[in-house]
């Protein structure tokens, strides 16, 4: 255990204090965004879920209705999504070219993806769609703060373009580390960490707002600790793979991955058995205690949402388990 | 040792944690579920149902449909029983909110407090499925309701299933102690529930034994014969009955209005809720509910009046009615309403106290057009 933990392993460890604190300062950024975008998503996927509520019933005249109302919040998700997407570049990327190319071309997106909603809420205005800039729900004032979201994003996009051109040539900021380039199943790849990388904005979300709506009253308290748990192990996960796995020493990441992979399989087991005995002593308690962290699932009247939540650790601890086996082997 | 403890703490965490809230024993504080409303005669419950405020909403577009409803609602009732009447009691049927948040709530608690104030009436409030459904504790959203001025919403920590059960006593002076001329049931059918706790599916609540026998307590205690209405939200098997009785069985039941999807009910024989059986013992002339949009059909069910109330703003879901359709149940509703032209399945219904025995029942469409609004109202 102490091993794991031995300052020598890490790459950050060999990096000069200036560039240290830069490292930090991104880390901060990175995980700040991140909290950001956990609760965007939420507010995303709330507007989603209700549009496939109106589809699954039957009235598309209403789900486009709903959707031409609130495409803002929907884009915003992506617009969050593309900013974790950029700081992460900064962090994370050996070859610096490519770093540079992918700072250059999400900082586009930004601006693309920031500009379309700030000109979607003028011409809806104009269209009378919305019958006033603060009209209200979600909020107070929206859509006058998907506005105002949208020129922050179109700002940080030029700032990502702006430093991406300037620093071409000399890079003022030194990498900690990144594992290799995936080359084989790429696609496979980039779809299986996107997918972590949403199921963990919604366990963050989830978890963080778990605390405040759910009812840990009137017999619910056990069910809504393990929900909890179960929702964090999610970014708990990601935070695991990204801040101390990736930072690892080549050498150290293989002999670590199995190790590892043992202890997140066993954690994840665990949240999965408090939250399937949780349930057994509550079975109304996911529609009564606190259903707001199930959007999706509710409009279709199944589990599928919850599962998911709950064994994305399992899938992930199981993934690593085997890639831990399988580099084993290849020793 | 350490161990041992370990597989000890889990199986005594769930029995502390799920087990700690038990409250206060319902048959020991019938009182506490009661609230008293002056009875007289032709006095107006307007229900509103599935109002469904969500993210998508706009609060500016929905509260002017509602001003519009509540205007048309007691302009009618003037009209009919002259410039005294109003809307005494608006009952709220469930899923008010769905994938909502707090703002939402504070806007709705703000608008009918405005509306209560405006029109004279008070409001009571009854969970449905959705109303859980939401980023807002649903204890604080019990506290929103409890908590304002005009609304009726009773929530005690009890050991009684549902948030909130209570009733509304129409008494000859408007106190609890005074003789009680007609009940009003207000029951949480609750949300959905898991058979087991690897099931992939959930079933819709249903109204559980312990509510039916809180109710018959409730009802006892105002007197054998005092006549009852009951609102809640999901339908119960009941409803599915009745229709397969006339369709199937060539029942000759008394029933009018639109069923244009299923009831959405539990479905589930297993867990059939004896509160309509239990009713008919206790004078129960009515029940109405919510939860399926396309679904306004009413029907006299071996004395008891069963029916959903008309979905109330354009949320989510409603039913287009065609005119010139094949279908045979729309057909078959537009017959029993005597429309000859298209409009859409929302409004509200009127349940109107004529005496000390008989009530009407009347269902409202109203549609927002650019060229005027549709606006019909329809005799039971």
């Amino acid at each position: 255990m102490k091993k794991l933990f031995d300052k020598e392993n890490f790459v950050s460890r060999g990096l000069e204090r200036g560039k240290k604190g830069q490292s930090i300062f991104i880390i901060v950024l990175l995980v700040l965004i991140f909290i950001l975008g956990a609760f965007v998503f939420m507010n995303g996927l709330y507007a989603f879920a209700d549009i496939i509520g109106s589809i699954v019933s039957g009235s598309i005249d209403v789900a486009l209705k709903d959707s031409m109302r609130s495409w803002p919040l929907i884009l915003a998700v992506f617009m969050v999504v593309w900013l974790i997407l950029l700081l992460h570049a900064v962090y994370r990327n050996a070859d610096e070219e490519r770093r540079m190319k992918s700072i250059f071309k999400d900082g586009i997106c930004l601006i693309v993806f920031g500009g379309i909603s700030i000109l979607y809420i003028v011409i809806m205005r104009i269209a009378g769609v919305y019958k006033s800039l603060v009209e209200g729900s979600p909020t107070s004032i929206y859509p006058l703060d998907s506005f105002i979201f949208g020129i922050a994003i179109v700002a940080l996009g030029v700032l990502a373009v702006l430093y991406a051109k300037k620093f071409k040539e000399q890079v003022p900021y030194e990498v900690p580390s990144r594992g290799p380039i995936v080359t084989k199943a790429r696609g496979l790849y980039c779809t299986f960490m996107s997918f972590w990388l949403l199921i963990a904005l919604f366990g963050l979300s989830g978890g963080i707002y778990s605390l405040f709506i759910y009812d840990f009253i009137h017999g619910y308290a056990f069910f809504g600790i393990a929900v909890v748990i179960a929702y964090l192990m999610n970014p708990i996960f990601l935070c695991v793979w990204e801040f101390y796995y990736n930072d690892l020493k080549e050498e150290k990441k293989k002999e670590f991955l199995l190790p590892l992979s043992f202890f997140a399989l066993g954690a994840s087991v665990i949240s999965v058995a408090l939250y399937m005995i949780s349930l057994g002593t509550s079975l109304d308690a996911p529609s009564n205690a606190g259903f707001g962290m199930f959007p999706v699932a509710f409009a279709a009247s199944v589990n599928i949402a919850t599962l998911l939540v709950v064994f994305a650790p399992l899938i992930v601890s199981i993934v690593a388990l085997i890639k831990g086996i399988l580099a084993r082997k290849a020793k | 040792m350490k161990k041992k403890a370990l597989f000890l703490l889990v199986p005594l965490m769930s029995v502390t944690l799920s087990g700690c809230a038990e409250g206060i024993k319902y048959e020991e504080h019938l009182d506490d579920y009661v609230r008293a409303m002056k009875y007289h005669e032709n006095f107006n419950i307007l229900q509103l149902t599935d109002i469904h405020w969500n993210a998508n909403t706009s609060t500016l577009s929905s509260k002017q449909y509602l001003n519009k409803t509540l205007a048309e609602a007691d302009a009618h009732i003037k009209a009919t029983y002259g410039n005294d009447a109003k809307i005494d009691l608006v009952e709220l049927t469930g899923d008010l909110f769905m994938l909502a948040n707090a703002y939402h709530v504070r806007t709705f608690v703000s608008f009918f407090e405005e509306q209560a104030t405006k029109y004279g009436f008070t409001y009571a409030v009854i969970w449905g499925n959705h109303d859980r459904h939401g980023l807002y504790n649903p204890n604080w959203l019990g506290a929103q309701f409890a908590n304002a001025a005009h609304c009726v919403y009773i929530e005690p920590d009890d050991n009684l299933y549902g948030r909130s059960n209570f009733v509304i006593n129409l008494t000859t002076d408007g106190t609890k102690e005074a003789a009680t001329k007609w009940q009003i049931v207000n029951i949480d059918s609750g949300a959905s529930f898991s058979e087991t706790a690897i099931s992939p599916f959930r079933d819709y609540d249903y109204i559980r034994d312990d509510q039916v026998d809180w109710w018959r307590k409730e009802h006892d205690k105002v007197g054998d014969g005092v006549p009852a209405i009951a609102y809640y939200h999901i339908p119960q098997d009941d409803n599915l009955k009745a229709w397969n009785a006339i369709h199937k069985d060539g029942a000759s039941y008394k029933h009018k209005f639109f069923k244009l999807e299923g009831f959405a009910d539990n479905g589930n024989e297993r867990y059939a809720s004896k509160f309509i059986k239990e009713g008919r013992n206790h004078n129960l002339k009515a029940a109405f509910m919510g939860h399926a949009h396309n679904v306004d059909w009413t029907v006299d069910y071996d004395g008891v009046v069963i029916g959903l109330g008309v979905k109330t703003t354009p949320e989510l879901y409603f039913a287009h009615v065609d005119a010139k359709t094949e279908d045979p149940d729309m057909k078959e509703g537009l017959l029993s309403v005597g429309i000859t032209e298209n409009f859409d399945l929302i409004g509200a219904s009127l349940v109107t106290i004529k005496n000390e025995t008989t009530f009407d029942l009347e269902h409202l469409y109203l549609n927002e057009r650019a060229d005027g609004d549709f606006i019909k109202w329809v005799k039971w």
